[in-house]
């Protein structure tokens, strides 16, 4: 069977069910980075995310033939890792996370912003590629709690379409927007507070 | 329009999805509020900072143990099937030489024996190949096809009845 065949999702799933162990690699060759960082954004913690993804590749093997093929495989990939990792988390302690009500815009009782809002989105430019400011970014992202950051990490991180995430989380269109909002509304305040004080909290 | 009011329409207003009045509405409340001008500005520049994240790199050495772990897994899972159908496969063969031989030693059960002669009269195939067997003599090979016709009868038998052993 010639490798490039295995690139077409249908005939890769076929070849699952048949146990070809090209199939098996291909599989893993191609979706191993995304469960990772998936797995990563969702447990953040390394052998947490090593054993998910083993779940991860075991059950899209041994699901192959209950495909329906109404979703892109990808997208029902990320389904089954997102499920198996939350099932992870249900059993541990989970780590601390912020009260996003914290870091919600305040508004005066007319309505008016009631603090000072700087335009720091230039500034912010300067420093796009900055490893420390992308290291701060999963910081603030790893304290949401997992209601707010599994939305953001699919919609806002891997850039997928809200539907796309409804579909994989199992949730409305008008729930993944809504949460999406709120951790954003989270994330910029955060990101104010350190480029104005220099410090995260 | 006011500016908490803005604040929770963003979402809308940045992707596009909004309808035009309140669009409008919303521009030219931006177009002289400061503020909410910065807002935006920043609310939207933090949508574009974590498209640019990096995604968590597996470690060489976890990407290798976890290869060889799915690689491994998978085929002992396949190993585990193909042993279930090859079993499969003989207890077919075996039921299906239990009802041969019932038949050729007129052991089946009366309506056993009506179904089985009707199916033998209806198919050509199982019906030559059953006439072969006649003579009572050396038992031949049974051909795929007609194993698979005759295990197909033993599945739909009626309630009740229950092959021959082999």
């Amino acid at each position: 069977m010639p490798a490039e065949r295995l690139l077409d999702d249908n005939v890769l799933l076929e070849e699952l069910r048949k146990g070809t162990p090209q199939a098996v690699e291909m599989l893993f060759d191609r979706f191993h980075g995304k469960i990772f960082s998936l797995a990563m954004s969702i447990l953040k913690n390394e052998s947490d995310a090593e054993e998910a993804a083993q779940d991860v590749f075991l059950t899209v093997v041994q699901k192959a033939h209950t495909f329906k093929g109404n979703s892109a495989l990808y997208s029902w990939i990320y389904r089954i890792c997102v499920n198996t990792c939350l099932m992870r988390l249900r059993g541990k302690r989970r780590g601390e996370t912020v009260s996003i009500e914290d870091f919600m815009p305040v508004f005066t009782e007319d309505g008016m912003h009631a603090s000072l809002i700087d335009d720091w989105s230039k500034e912010v430019e300067r420093k796009a590629l900055d490893k420390e400011l992308g290291q701060v970014i999963k910081r603030f992202t790893g304290n949401l709690s997992e209601k707010y950051r599994v939305v953001f990490v699919l919609s806002d991180v891997e850039g997928l379409s809200n539907e796309e995430t409804a579909q994989i989380l199992g949730l409305t269109v008008p729930a993944v927007k809504s949460r999406l909002h709120r951790a954003r509304l989270y994330l910029r305040d955060q990101l104010a507070r350190y480029l104005r004080e220099g410090k995260t909290e | 329009m006011i500016c908490k009011e803005l604040v929770y329409l963003l979402a809308d207003y940045l992707d596009g999805t909004m309808e035009e009045t309140l669009r409008q509405e919303l521009s030219v409340h931006i177009e002289m509020c400061e503020p909410c001008l910065n807002f935006l500005k920043t609310y939207d520049k933090t949508r574009i900072l974590c498209r640019q994240i990096q995604p968590e790199e597996i470690p060489e050495e976890m990407r290798l143990r976890l290869r060889s772990f799915v690689l491994q897994k998978v085929s002992e899972h396949h190993r585990d099937i193909e042993k279930y159908l090859e079993r499969a496969a003989g207890e077919r063969r075996e039921q299906v030489a239990g009802i041969l031989r019932a038949y050729v030693a007129n052991e089946l059960s009366p309506t056993m024996s009506v179904l089985f002669r009707a199916h033998r009269e209806r198919c050509p195939r199982c019906g030559g190949f059953l006439k072969g067997l006649n003579g009572g003599k050396e038992f031949p090979a049974v051909p795929p096809d007609i194993e698979e016709h005759i295990a197909e009868f033993l599945e739909a038998l009626p309630p009740g009845e229950v092959p021959p052993l082999p």
